[in-house]
């Protein structure tokens, strides 16, 4: 009998950790060497990355360099991981290159950013697993993908999970497509900031925070417009928000599929957003996300901490918080939830005002007033639950009737029937 | 008590085998993780890649007699700063050499303009006990920026054990040093030499390698009796040198005589404006530190991070006038968390002097 009982255990014991673990990883260092390989590269140059798994402790970076390829042996051969790095913030750091293209490999656990490229014209990102391997945590490295200050940059058939802030997130950018990606377990899957003429296309988007982000921000070195956001699967980004206090999308509410802030000039259709518990698309000013992320006690002053913040991006004079010309059609919106999340302020107030039925599609009502019309448009989306906040007047007219925002009464030179 | 026998030992055994799998599964699944043994691989080198630089530092002749002394070779300048960046405590000892007959020009605000074939030395070093500075000393890395066809770039070279010679080596190095420092406790740090990248995440201004330091205003400076700039336009190598009352001059942070603004800004200038600049690698953040920032919120003040990321810590603004505490920036400068701290590079320790100075000042900010 106990014969049977501790072979059956040890047996399933095994067995257990056999299933876990099929091979100890060897992991190998190539780092000098390919350090002193990305120094040197002559213009036009392919480095290849061989089979395995290597381990770095510093950021391996790429300066000044054109027409350079670095490629793997595929997503699930080439690991590449900076889980012992002590030096620089960065897995991998491009600047200042011209034609960049990075293809088929594995980045993992970086102290910061697992790839970042700036100042850079023309970069490919094309079947990077980009990742934190233990899983959202707040100590995991703000962004997975993360080209800055570019132009021409294509990512595509991606990968970007574990992410402290935005997984795929392209800041002040121009000319940019973000295609057949998947982003998940990010605080935000897909992340356009201050960038310009941007596709966002064939992505899936699900268990993030928020699933995809159009945000136009104060203070940077240019703004953003023009985004097309279309055939995106934006589903079940429910996840709890574990990004560090003090960055925006701490402010996200869990729950919150797409989200477009203070840009302008946007379409969004043919995606379909489903299950996303408490708002399914924002249209949003960053004066509510102001009033939002200041209802924390560190405001400077303390008293009046929103006046201080609004006077303060009010100082950006180039800069307008208010979303205009916003064109959403054809999109499919479906929420199994009842409730929107809780555990943040615009959770509360929509499970409030929208009692058992969070909103498809929200907007805060907050316009410019120098704007005779906004221009939220909203075409065909099936049946919907529309809000809209009046938060500029706090919430006094809240209103659930979209028909004041329909395109065709507002655009009637817009034929959007196919 | 023949019955209870066999059922008091099956319990003991059910109980035994449970908690001896718990512990082999535990053991065995974590094992693997726990010990990442990283073994050295070489990539398949191109052949024939030339190297940006000549292989040794004693090549260039910069110096004469024994290397290790550093003493001046001609048209090679010795030079101080008024403040200097802090590199992990290291000292520094920092020339120019200029070719026969070139001379710089002065720049009131920018770095100083120098002629083609200019190079700039600065070697880092150890003194074996802070306390005594001038003896037994290991020189780790000598860094050369060589102003060539009009672009300038950036070399590093390590030191040998004997210190007798440098070499370039493009990929950098990580070096365990120990002292004695200034307050006789024993120190040490795994110095890390930087790689010709790294050299440039500080020293790229656009897409173009500068000098960081050689600025009139740092280089005003009374060095053995006489001020630095007018010793070198009394040797014709710094032409235009206006009147020295109107040279402008960075303050020493370390000057406690000095105004706390002036030493803050300074430090701040030195430590962070090289990338938080309007045209530096920083420029994304909208955070600009050199001394000459009048406005409050490029300064910081009641500034939302805008890629922090958990740099942030959790505050909500790189500076929070009178809380030091809840501002990100004093945050950011007591971490040696790669992912959270700044300066990003050369950095392993905290500089603890400089940090209470940022602490003071922002305390003392309304």
């Amino acid at each position: 009998m106990k014969i049977i009982i501790i072979v059956i255990l040890s047996g399933l014991c095994l067995f257990s950790c056999r299933n876990q673990s099929p091979e100890p990883v060897v992991w190998k260092s190539i780092e000098k060497d390919l350090q002193q390989r990305l120094i040197l590269a002559e213009d036009g140059e392919t480095i290849e990355l061989p089979e395995g798994h290597f381990m770095f402790t510093r950021t391996l970076s790429m300066d000044g360099k054109k027409r350079i390829t670095i490629r793997g042996k595929g997503m699930d051969k080439t690991i590449l991981s900076w889980k012992n790095q002590t030096e620089g913030a960065e897995g991998i750091h491009i600047s200042n290159g011209f034609n960049i293209k990075l293809e088929d490999f594995t980045i993992e656990d970086a102290k910061g950013d697992n790839l970042k490229v700036n100042d850079t014209r023309g970069v490919i990102m094309r079947r990077i697993r980009s990742q934190w391997s233990g899983g959202p945590k707040t100590e995991n490295g703000a962004y997975a993908l993360y080209p800055v200050l570019c132009t021409r940059v294509l990512i595509e058939e991606c990968i970007a999970m574990g992410s402290s802030d935005a997984g795929i997130y392209v800041g002040q950018s121009d000319t940019v497509i973000i295609r057949n990606n998947k982003a998940y377990w990010n605080v935000a899957g897909i992340e356009a900031e201050n960038s310009k003429f941007v596709e966002i296309y064939g992505n899936e988007a699900y268990e993030n925070t928020g699933g995809i982000l159009v945000f136009d921000l104060p203070g940077l070195t240019t703004y953003g417009h023009s985004t097309k956001v279309y055939n995106n699967i934006i589903r079940n980004n429910n996840h709890e928000n574990f990004a560090q206090k003090g960055n925006i999308v701490a402010t996200i509410p869990p729950g919150s599929g797409l989200m477009i802030l203070a840009t302008h000039d946007a379409e969004i259709f043919f995606n379909e957003i489903s299950h996303n518990k408490t708002v399914g698309l924002a249209i949003v000013s960053y004066e509510l996300v102001a009033a939002l992320s200041e209802g924390q006690e560190d405001a400077p002053g303390a008293v009046a901490g929103v006046q201080t913040v609004n006077n303060r991006f009010r100082e950006d004079t180039l800069y307008n918080p208010y979303p205009y010309r916003i064109l959403v059609h054809r999109n499919q919106f479906k929420n199994r939830h009842w409730f929107p999340s809780m555990d943040n302020d615009v959770g509360k107030l929509l499970a409030w005002k929208s009692l058992f039925n969070p909103p498809d599609i929200l907007f805060d009502g907050i316009t410019d007033p120098k704007r005779e019309d906004a221009e939220i448009c909203i075409g065909e989306n099936g049946k919907i639950t529309f809000i809209n906040l009046d938060a500029a007047n706090d919430f006094k007219n809240l209103s659930k009737d979209a028909s004041p925002f329909e395109c065709l009464k507002k655009n009637p030179y817009l034929d959007l029937k196919l | 008590m023949f019955e209870e026998e066999p059922l008091f030992g099956f319990k003991a055994v059910r109980c035994t085998a449970l908690h001896g799998i718990l512990f082999l599964i535990a053991a065995a699944c974590t094992q693997q993780k726990e010990t990442t043994v990283v073994v050295e691989e070489n990539l398949p080198v191109p052949p024939a890649q030339s190297l940006p630089g000549k292989a040794t530092l004693s090549a260039y002749g910069f110096f004469t007699g024994e290397l290790k002394n550093l003493q001046p070779a001609e048209r090679v300048f010795a030079y101080e700063l008024n403040s200097p960046l802090f590199s992990d405590y290291a000292f520094k000892k920092r020339f120019i050499y200029l070719p026969p007959g070139a001379s710089v020009n002065y720049h009131p605000t920018d770095v100083l303009e120098f002629p083609e074939g200019t190079v700039i030395i600065k070697n880092f070093y150890y003194p074996a006990d802070f306390r005594n500075p001038g003896t037994n000393l290991r020189i780790l890395e000598t860094r050369l920026l060589i102003l060539e066809n009009g672009s300038w770039k950036a070399l590093p070279y390590i030191w040998n054990e004997e210190q007798t010679e440098a070499y370039l080596d493009v990929s950098g190095k990580n070096i365990e040093v120990q002292w004695i420092h200034f307050d006789g406790s024993a120190r040490k740090v795994n110095y890390s030499i930087p790689n010709m990248n790294q050299c440039k995440g500080c020293h790229l201004r656009g897409d173009r390698v500068f000098p960081i330091g050689p600025l009139a205003r740092q280089l005003n400076k009374t060095v053995n009796g006489q001020n630095q700039l007018a010793r070198l336009a009394s040797l014709g190598v710094l032409k235009s040198l206006p009147p020295l009352p109107e040279v402008p001059r960075l303050a020493d942070y370390e000057d406690t005589s000095a105004p706390l603004d002036s030493r803050a800004r300074a430090w701040l200038e030195v430590n962070c404006a090289h990338c938080h600049r309007p045209d530096g690698p920083a420029k994304n953040s909208g955070l600009h530190l050199t001394a000459d920032v009048t406005k409050p919120f490029e300064l910081g003040i009641g500034k939302p991070p805008v890629a922090a990321g958990r740099g942030s810590g959790g505050l909500h603004y790189d500076i929070v006038p009178g809380h030091p505490e809840k501002s990100i920036l004093y945050y950011r400068i007591t971490s040696t968390d790669p992912g959270i701290m700044m300066p990003e590079l050369g950095k392993k320790l905290v500089h603890e002097e400089g940090v209470q100075l940022i602490r003071d000042w922002i305390a003392s900010l309304k």
